[in-house]
């Protein structure tokens, strides 16, 4: 793993973790307007999934599954906490955001611009988007074509943003950086009229390519009690 | 685009000074919503409401026409329609018809510029010989941005029945007009974030989001904001996008913190659903007898859920539910009513329905 470091006098420190660490907090506290990087943090529960701990900038990531169930929370997740560091997020084709859940992830929701039916023109829209928003979640409304899917990845990757699409029923014809699926979905809270809906687990399997090739499986509480997302026990002892 | 149906009523489309105006409408905003509750205010004598799910219901669009007029007309003279988009809507049910489906283009391909409500625009197509929709959606794309500017060309979308809605359509503030109840008021989250705090990224995004705004129309870019309320969907409101406040015209500072909403009195637990649906879909709820399950007067369930079947779709067996909470009357109604929501899971979701008037519908999905 290699992280920019632009400060030079860091680069003469010997420890190589501690570099890391550095730039990760470097990340985190830099001012919104410098952030220009390569990379955007993730919450802790899912960074073991990417291959850097964090989302890398110009990077494509597809989140889907058997069913959609968890698709979308898990994709709201990603990006919950790169928007509270004051970067913004799109949604692009999903028309029923709720959006108590996404702020309970995290997600800033003033700085979330929704495109809930940019109808046949949604590639289009998520292209204008990528020119100024650094974090898009897009659920394409109808079946990509190839060639439509990569144009937006080379939009993603020329403007350093990070694409995070939810195929669902339409499909996503280009290989992502990085794909997670979900897998192993269990409501915890309610059976047979008694308590209410508490938790979920879910299982995400992250694969990727190059240096992710080897998939990465986390079991995860998405959302948790409060909304949010935490680890749920190690990986593999899910199921 | 939305297939939507319209309540117009003539009578009520200017407010009075009393008020009268606007209680009168919020009874008919209580009886349409016997047939759906979705039911969106507009502006004074107006409101939608999403065709497809209720049309499922009732028979077809036609017959939730005829029942929804029968409803409105039982407190003031009304006129209703069915069309795409609102725009077309409201001249639907100022007609009294319903347009089919797709065949929104052809049916405001007659009617005069005029109707678009741009005076300049239409006195300019006027001189060009342009007077109909239809005559100025014929005009290619390329010409319309440079010489009718961005409102012309969202108009020019707007009549060939590739946008919805016109900016101006919705009469901001409505909902909360009707709101006579007396529940408390909460804070609202204005604007956070947008302006406040200007940075380059901030600049950035909205630079490329009025883009996407003249590409989609205004309504196509929108932001949430929470407020109070017992239901997922009450919890959070829609606001068009606003470039209002430019990046150099604002204070600047730090962004204000939203404010925290309030407990509110018959909200559903904790975690919130990740989808909200935004028109109503129907649901049907059965017994281990495959028996059709409601809610008693007392607020319970007639029987135990098994399976459920979504948009008449197959069933599917449930593997837990939790409920029923009652759910109070929507803000505009004065009339107590026996509703009730209830979580469902079954293998591949989790879905909080609501169910009124011996109708089950799904409200939110645990997506």
């Amino acid at each position: 793993m290699f992280v920019s470091v632009p400060d030079r006098h860091l680069s003469r420190e010997r420890d190589p973790a501690a570099l890391i660490a550095l730039a990760a907090l470097a990340e985190r506290t830099r001012p919104v307007a410098a952030s220009r990087t390569r990379l955007l943090p993730v919450a802790p529960a899912l960074a073991d999934l990417l291959p850097d701990g964090a989302l890398r900038r110009g990077s494509t990531l597809t989140v889907g599954g058997p069913g959609d169930d968890g698709a979308l929370s898990t994709a709201l997740a990603l990006v919950a906490a790169a928007s509270g560091t004051g970067v913004w997020c799109a949604l692009v084709g999903h028309p029923g955001l709720g959006a108590v859940a996404a702020g309970d992830l995290g997600v800033d929701l003033g700085r979330l611009a929704l495109l809930p039916r940019p109808g046949p023109a949604w590639a289009e829209a998520t292209a204008v988007v990528l020119e100024g928003v650094d974090l898009v979640v897009l659920c394409p409304p109808f079946p990509p074509r190839r060639d439509m899917a990569r144009r937006l990845v080379a939009r993603t990757r020329e403007r350093r943003a990070v694409l995070v699409v939810v195929p669902g029923r339409a499909g996503w014809p280009e290989p992502p950086d990085l794909r997670l699926r979900i897998s192993d979905v269990a409501w915890e809270g309610a059976a047979g009229g008694e308590g209410h809906l508490r938790r979920r687990r879910l299982t995400v399997t992250a694969t990727g390519r190059r240096s992710a090739a080897r998939p990465t499986r986390r079991v995860l509480w998405l959302p948790d009690a409060d909304g949010t997302v935490t680890p749920a026990g190690c990986a593999g002892t899910g199921g | 685009m939305d297939r939507l149906l319209v309540v117009r009523c003539p009578a009520l489309l200017s407010e009075d000074e009393g008020g009268a105006v606007l209680r009168t409408f919020a009874e008919v905003l209580t009886a349409v919503e016997a047939y759906c509750p979705w039911v969106t205010p507009v502006r004074p004598g107006i409101c939608s409401l999403p065709a497809r799910g209720p049309a499922r219901y009732f028979g077809g669009e036609e017959a939730l026409v005829d029942l929804v007029h029968e409803a409105a007309s039982g407190v003031t003279p009304a006129e209703v329609g069915i069309a795409d988009g609102l725009f077309a809507a409201v001249l639907a049910a100022r007609h009294g018809v319903v347009v089919p489906a797709g065949g929104t283009p052809a049916f405001l391909a007659p009617l005069p510029v005029g109707i678009l409500g741009q005076p300049d625009l239409a006195e300019l197509l006027d001189r060009l010989g342009v007077r109909s929709l239809g005559e100025f959606a014929a005009l290619p794309d390329a010409d319309i941005l440079g010489r009718f500017g961005a409102d012309g060309a969202h108009g020019h979308r707007v009549a060939g029945g590739r946008s919805g809605e016109l900016a101006d359509l919705r009469q901001p503030h409505i909902a909360r007009l009707l709101d006579t109840d007396d529940s408390p008021d909460t804070p609202e989250v204005t604007e956070p974030g947008f302006w406040g705090g200007v940075s380059d990224t901030d600049a950035r995004a909205a630079r490329c989001l009025a883009v996407a705004q003249e590409l989609l129309g205004p309504d196509g870019v929108v932001t949430a904001h929470l407020q109070g309320g017992r239901s997922p969907a009450e919890q959070s409101r829609l606001v068009t996008w606003n470039t209002g406040g430019r990046p150099g015209g604002t204070t600047g500072g730090t962004r204000p913190a939203p404010p925290p909403v309030a407990p509110w009195p018959g909200r559903i637990p904790p975690p919130a659903p990740a989808v909200v649906h935004p028109d109503p879909v129907r649901a049907d709820l059965a017994d281990t007898r495959g028996e059709p399950v409601r809610v008693s007067a007392r607020g319970l369930l007639t029987s135990s859920p098994d399976r459920l079947s979504v948009e008449g779709g197959p069933w599917e067996p449930l593997s837990g539910w939790a409920g029923p909470w009652p759910a109070d009357e929507r803000w505009w109604s004065r009339s107590r009513r026996r509703a009730a929501r209830l979580q469902v899971v079954t293998a591949r979701s989790a879905h909080l329905l609501l169910a009124e008037r011996g109708r089950w519908w799904v409200e939110a999905t645990y997506g």
